[in-house]
């Protein structure tokens, strides 16, 4: 069973844009949808509504920057200090091009920053790319559960 | 008499003479006599012993005895006891004849005294009292309304000195004024044939040492008849309470005085002081080569006259201040007018050049902030008044530094001293080096002293000996400017309270200016971050549902609504385009510059080289010249290189081939870069507006664009402090221009 792709978003054009593009990866993951910073937290501490699902971390964490109630950086920095939730690759997604956010989430320990493009075609790019890169070719850290399948294709560490 | 030049004695000898108790000379000098009475009852406790000579009397056998026993007026005793100690001046009481002694015909005038506790009371021989209704009073009368017509000083003294000369009958009579060391020149004189003139010399200050001139000051008139006199001691002697004689009439003077007058051929004399508040302004000095005595009456009216001077003089020199002060006061409101007008301390000084110097009657002056030395006049060079400041900053804690005589107390800064002998330092700023310094040139004076002023120490004695000549001597002072007059100083100062009170109020402006600011940036800032956020995602949104509608439905859809969905994505990304323009924009107005060298040749390279795929197809003549490495911010002047070629490449469409040319001119302070090409060009009349934001000269679909390009130029090169211009003509080319200057960008950093 492969591990699902989390993804985070509140704003309903853009997560459907975004599952458009997952789907158009062709990736095989399942992917969660949490729409505020709380519910990720909620699901990656099983905690509140999902106190009870299935042990595991996801393969990699697609999370918006401008979240409500816990924004994206707070998710963040909590997953970051957290043992447990600390090899989770966090991908930050955002529409800003502002550096004090890229720099912040850099010193939190992001794995990959992408400044969402205007144009849908070079977005589906995007996705498609961290979605391969984070969720299949990125080696997991010793003693975690070694991916069984590759993909081959382009893959970037960092696509601003 | 032996006499030797020995420093170090005459210095010693100097000093004894100033120490010379000559208020308390326990003698008189003999042209009267004098008793020191008890009270109440007015028995004579002191005689002076030469009431042998004038009453045949031995002063010891007076001791004990009350006045009203030699005297026979009943009157008297009330009129002594009525003698203010405030006012310590010898009053006439009456004309008396004694009781006693040998010649009981003679009429005495006898004044009488209070001073420390003491009464004294002297005699001197009476003079006919009309004398002062017939003479004295018709040529007062007389000398007052002259003096009221009289307009300079010099003339003042003249008057005074030919009323003097009337009244008392003395063959030289002069006034003398002293200066702030003590010296006094001779202004007026009036002088008998056979007495040497001493009109316009000058008295070495070491002629009246301090002591003298206290008296001078207390007691206004004060008589030598006859310089060869024998003192009258005051019996019986007291040594260890000396009577003190400042206001006696009689007093016996120093010996030292009495050598000095029989050295200058004058065996009598009279000085009648000039004081002016509390300050012995000056002396109406009076001699005669034969022995001379002076009435009392006479003596009274010389007071008057001298008092009368006085007054006078301090009416005019109040109003020559006033004026002065009237003057200064105009300049400085001028000056202050013009700083605040230029909105700089230092220009609104440097566009008023002469009043600056005018108003301290300067030759040369200087404004410094810092290491910014601007001059006016003539001045010593700009690192020597730096030199001077630094100085100042170490050593003055002063408000004001002023000298007449640099050499003499800045000896450690020669180089000051080639154009200026006297400077008036104002410090604006406590905690910075700000000065306003102001400049005045050597005046060689020569001054004509009344005989060489060295006095001589007699070699026997080690006392004092008074010059034997008194033939002018002419010495030359050298290193001197003209002094600064306390006034000058004043208003000075007051110039500086009213710059630090300008300084002040734009320091608190531009405090203001920066609080508003940094306020206004942050909104700027707040503005811009949602801009980013909040605008580009719908865009994303609309070019995204556009794609896939295309995508999913185009099938459907006519040619013509193809088209339309096909705008609508271009639109949406255009506008995706400006606001990333935008907020780049934005951004290069509020981040700090990072200094770095930049190579300018290598930068046109890689911009060359990463543009190509824009180009491609295309047939470009580049034409890349050699450029300087400039000390710039490599990301923005980057950005700006790159836009100005991107333009080229853009506006050469169409032109086979198009030629590109990049190229740098070095200037002494300057960096001119440019970049030249083929292209459409434009119309000089629209280039003003080629600068500004969203300022577009081509319609959008002959040329692409967002109008941010060359915006974002000229402010990268403004931050910079460079400048931008174009050189074009319709259908002729383009050539674009940014300087870049060779100095730090200081005020921009920020």
């Amino acid at each position: 069973m492969l591990k699902p792709i989390l993804l985070v978003e509140d704003n309903p054009h853009d997560l459907e844009l975004t599952l458009v593009a997952l789907e158009r990866s062709q990736l095989a993951n399942d992917v969660i949808v949490l729409r505020d910073g709380a519910e990720a937290l909620d699901y990656l501490q099983r905690s509140g509504p999902f106190a009870g699902r299935v042990d595991g971390n996801p393969a990699v964490m697609l999370l918006d920057l401008k979240l409500p109630k816990v924004d994206g950086l707070e998710v963040l920095k909590t997953v970051r200090e957290d043992p447990e939730l600390r090899s989770i690759p966090v991908v930050m997604l955002t529409s800003s091009r502002e550096e004090p956010d890229l720099k912040r989430a850099y010193e939190l320990g992001v794995n990959a920053y992408v400044v969402k493009p205007v144009e849908f075609k070079d977005f589906v790019a995007a996705i498609s790319d961290l979605g391969i890169f984070w969720a299949v070719l990125n080696e997991p850290p010793p003693g975690s559960l070694r991916l069984a399948r590759r993909h081959g294709g382009s893959a970037s560490d960092d696509d601003t | 008499m032996a006499t030797v030049e020995d420093p170090a004695a005459l210095a010693h000898a100097i000093a004894n003479c100033a120490n010379e108790p000559i208020h308390i000379p326990e003698s008189i000098q003999p042209h009267g006599f004098l008793f020191v009475l008890d009270e109440p009852g007015l028995r004579v406790v002191r005689a002076s012993a030469n009431t042998r000579e004038w009453l045949g009397i031995e002063a010891t056998t007076l001791i004990g005895r009350p006045l009203t026993e030699l005297i026979d007026d009943p009157a008297l005793a009330s009129r002594l006891e009525s003698l203010e100690e405030g006012d310590p001046n010898p009053f006439h009481l009456s004309d008396v004849r004694l009781t006693t002694g040998h010649d009981a015909s003679t009429t005495f005038a006898l004044m009488g005294h209070r001073y420390k506790g003491r009464l004294i009371v002297e005699f001197e021989r009476a003079v006919d009292p009309s004398q002062a209704y017939d003479t004295l009073y018709p040529l007062m009368r007389t000398f007052v309304l002259h003096l009221q017509q009289a307009s300079g000083l010099e003339s003042l003294c003249a008057l005074a000195v030919r009323e003097v000369k009337r009244i008392t009958g003395f063959g030289r009579v002069k006034a003398y004024r002293f200066d702030d060391e003590g010296n006094g020149t001779v202004l007026a004189e009036e002088a008998d044939a056979g007495y040497p003139s001493y009109l316009g010399l000058c008295f070495p200050a070491s002629d009246i040492p301090p002591q003298a001139r206290r008296l001078y000051r207390d007691n206004l008139v004060r008589v030598i008849p006859d310089a060869t006199y024998r003192p009258a001691p005051l019996l019986p002697a007291a040594p260890d309470r000396p009577l003190d004689l400042s206001f006696a009439s009689l007093r016996s003077v120093s010996p030292v005085h009495l050598q000095y007058m029989r050295n200058m051929g004058t065996l009598a004399s009279m000085s009648i002081s000039i004081v002016i508040g509390d300050r012995l302004w000056g002396l109406i000095s009076c001699h005669h080569a034969q022995p001379r005595v002076v009435s009392y009456h006479t003596r009274t009216a010389c007071e008057l006259l001298g008092r009368m001077l006085a007054l006078q003089i301090e009416a005019k020199e109040s109003h020559a201040l006033a004026q002065r002060k009237l003057v200064l006061r105009q300049q400085l409101v001028h000056l202050l007018s013009a700083m605040a007008d230029r909105d700089s301390v230092v220009e609104g000084f440097m566009c008023l050049q002469d009043v600056v110097l005018n108003f301290a009657s300067a030759d040369g002056a200087a404004i410094v902030s810092g290491e910014q030395c601007e001059c006016a006049g003539s001045t010593p060079p700009s690192e020597a008044i730096l030199a001077l400041t630094r100085w100042l900053g170490e050593h003055s804690d002063q408000v004001a530094f002023q000298t007449d005589n640099l050499g003499r107390d800045l000896p450690q800064l020669p180089q000051l001293t080639e154009q200026a002998a006297g400077i008036l330092a104002i410090s604006i700023s406590r905690l910075h080096p700000h000065y306003l310094i102001w400049f005045r040139q050597e005046r060689v004076k020569s001054i004509r002293w009344a005989g060489k002023p060295e006095k001589l120490v007699d070699a026997d004695s080690g006392a004092l000996s008074p010059r034997h000549s008194f033939d002018s001597w002419q010495q030359t002072v050298r290193g001197h400017s003209r002094p600064w007059e306390p006034v000058e100083v004043e208003c000075a100062l007051e110039l500086r309270n009213a710059v630090l009170g300008i300084v002040l109020r734009k320091a608190e402006e531009m405090a203001q200016l920066a609080g508003e600011l940094k306020e206004s940036n942050q909104e700027l800032e707040a503005f811009s971050y949602s801009v980013s956020h909040d605008l580009r995602a719908p865009l994303r949104h609309i070019a995204g549902y556009a794609e896939l509608l295309a995508d999913l439905e185009g099938g459907k859809l006519s040619e013509r609504g193809l088209r339309f969905l096909d705008n609508i994505g271009d639109a949406a990304r255009f506008a995706g385009t400006l606001v990333d323009n935008l907020l780049s924009f934005s951004q290069m107005g509020r981040s700090a510059l990072r200094l770095s060298d930049v190579n300018l040749a290598a930068l046109v390279e890689s911009i060359h080289r990463e543009m190509a795929p824009d180009y491609e197809g295309r047939a470009i003549e580049w034409r890349l010249h050699p450029m300087p490495i400039v000390v710039a911010d490599a990301a923005f002047i980057h950005l700006a290189l790159r836009n100005l070629i991107a333009n080229a490449i853009k506006y050469t469409r169409g032109r086979t081939p198009a030629t590109i040319e990049i190229g740098a001119e070095e200037r002494t302070d300057e960096v001119i870069v440019y970049v030249r090409d083929n292209g459409v060009g434009f119309n000089m009349k629209y280039s003003g507006k080629l600068f500004g934001v969203f300022q577009r000269l081509h319609r959008m679909e002959e040329f692409e664009g967002t109008g941010i390009g060359l915006a974002s130029v000229r402010r990268i090169v403004e931050r910079h402090d460079g400048r931008v211009w174009a050189e074009s003509e319709p259908d002729k080319g383009a050539t674009f221009f940014f300087s870049l200057p060779k100095t730090p960008y200081s005020a921009s950093q920020h």
